[in-house]
């Protein structure tokens, strides 16, 4: 499984980015990450969650999985971020983060 | 706002300006009154969180919690001062900030009631950050109060031309504030937004200039050097981030920031107040570069003469930057 988020925006409005082959990951972080991806009914999700009016300063996420041979991806802004999906964008943002040391 | 209001705005002329100002807004018995309130989402992301200090409360233990405090109070004086405006709304709506949102938050937002300040990565241990807390900077936190200004104001939309004026509009007086609090003219100010917001491991001035768009910074954990334009012909057409609102306000910050060199002195009296007339009464939802151009112009030349200097060094500026009046 492949997942990418990539986040725009903020105060900042600095580009910011993880990508993640499950295949090369820990078997334990890989399926800790597939269940997340599974907990969020990723698949089902809607291409774009966003809200005509843009808050100022809040970041915009396009976020995509590909998994069996099925691509999707989903646009979100950060207020409009579904509650099942943040756990998946909080790991990614933290395996990111770790990667600046 | 009231006509008569209005009035009272665009009748204020020449550097008489400011001392009539500050005759009739720090008079001895100030009818308007700050009003502030302090929450902590305590790392969550439910706001507005929990209260921790009020109007006139003792410093709390928590440095960013004092930082939020003083930070909106200096931007309430600010507007106060500068241009008798009564807080964000400009009827004394009470300000409200929420600190320690969420955990290694690198941001800032006005959520279109309150300010919400990031711990940016102050959970890391200090070798492996990049962001400070976002409240260290009192640009910033004048930055995300003057988007309610706006709000309340020309409510520019928040994509494309109209949102990087409406970030500009936050850049501009994010600046100000910070230097009417240093007491600085616009030659002695660094016109450097969120100085102090990256760690001393980056390679950098602060976020953004308005003096010199593009190079605020250069860093591979930043993915390089600072982007912005500071010319019309650069202008960024992309999806991302609304249509470049953070990228395209380069240019719009440049403008002012001739403007104010060329007028000098303080820059929130003469450049300043012909921004702020033109936030209030010219410019509107869907204004873009151009707009914002000939309303400024315009604006100047009531303020100050058709033919003042005050006029000619906002034409310049916009001319400057690519963009004809």
């Amino acid at each position: 499984m492949k997942i990418r988020v990539q986040r725009s925006g903020g105060f900042a409005g600095l580009q910011a980015g993880t990508d993640v082959d499950t295949d090369s990951l820990p078997k334990e972080e890989s399926q800790q990450l597939k269940e997340l991806v599974d907990s969020s009914s990723f698949f089902e999700l809607p291409p774009v969650i966003k809200s005509r009016n843009p808050i100022p300063d809040r970041f915009s996420y396009r976020i995509t999985v590909e998994s069996q041979g099925h691509e999707h991806t989903v646009e979100a802004s950060e207020a409009e971020l579904p509650e099942k999906l943040r756990p998946l964008v909080q790991r990614l943002d933290a395996m990111r983060r770790s990667k600046r040391r | 706002m009231t006509e008569q209001l209005r009035g009272q705005r665009l009748g204020m002329t020449g550097s008489k300006t400011m001392a009539l100002q500050g005759m009739l807004f720090a008079g001895p018995k100030p009818a308007q009154q700050k009003t502030r309130l302090i929450y902590t989402a305590d790392n969550s992301v439910a706001l507005p969180g929990r209260d921790v200090r009020s109007e006139g409360a003792p410093p709390s233990g928590d440095q960013t919690v004092n930082e939020a405090y003083d930070g909106s109070g200096a931007t309430y004086d600010f507007y106060q001062k500068g241009y008798g405006r009564n807080s964000v709304d400009g009827k004394g709506m009470r300000l409200d900030s929420t600190v320690h949102y969420e955990r290694g938050y690198d941001n800032a937002f006005w959520n279109g009631r309150q300010m919400v300040y990031g711990d940016g990565d102050e959970d890391l241990p200090p070798g492996e950050r990049v962001f400070n807390r976002f409240t260290v900077a009192l640009d910033v936190i004048g930055h995300e109060l003057t988007h309610g200004v706006t709000q309340f104001e020309a409510s520019l939309v928040y994509w494309d031309q109209p949102g990087a004026l409406n970030e500009s509009l936050s850049d501009v007086f994010g600046s100000l504030v910070k230097q009417m609090s240093l007491n600085q003219t616009a030659s002695q100010a660094d016109w450097i937004i969120g100085k102090g917001l990256f760690t001393a491991r980056v390679n950098a001035k602060g976020i953004r200039s308005m003096k010199d768009p593009g190079t605020a910074y250069d860093d591979p954990l930043l993915n390089g050097k600072d982007p912005q334009p500071a010319h019309m012909r650069d202008y960024v057409n992309t999806s991302e981030d609304n249509g470049g609102v953070h990228l395209n306000s380069g240019i719009p910050n440049r403008a002012f920031y001739l403007t104010a060199a060329e007028i000098g002195g303080h820059a929130w009296e003469r450049a300043g107040h012909i921004w702020y007339v033109a936030l209030c009464d010219k410019l509107g939802s869907r204004s873009d570069f151009r707009h914002a151009a000939r309303m400024t112009k315009q604006v100047a030349a009531k303020l100050y003469g058709p033919g003042s200097a005050e006029a000619k060094a906002v034409q310049k500026a916009w001319t400057k930057v690519g963009i004809k009046i």
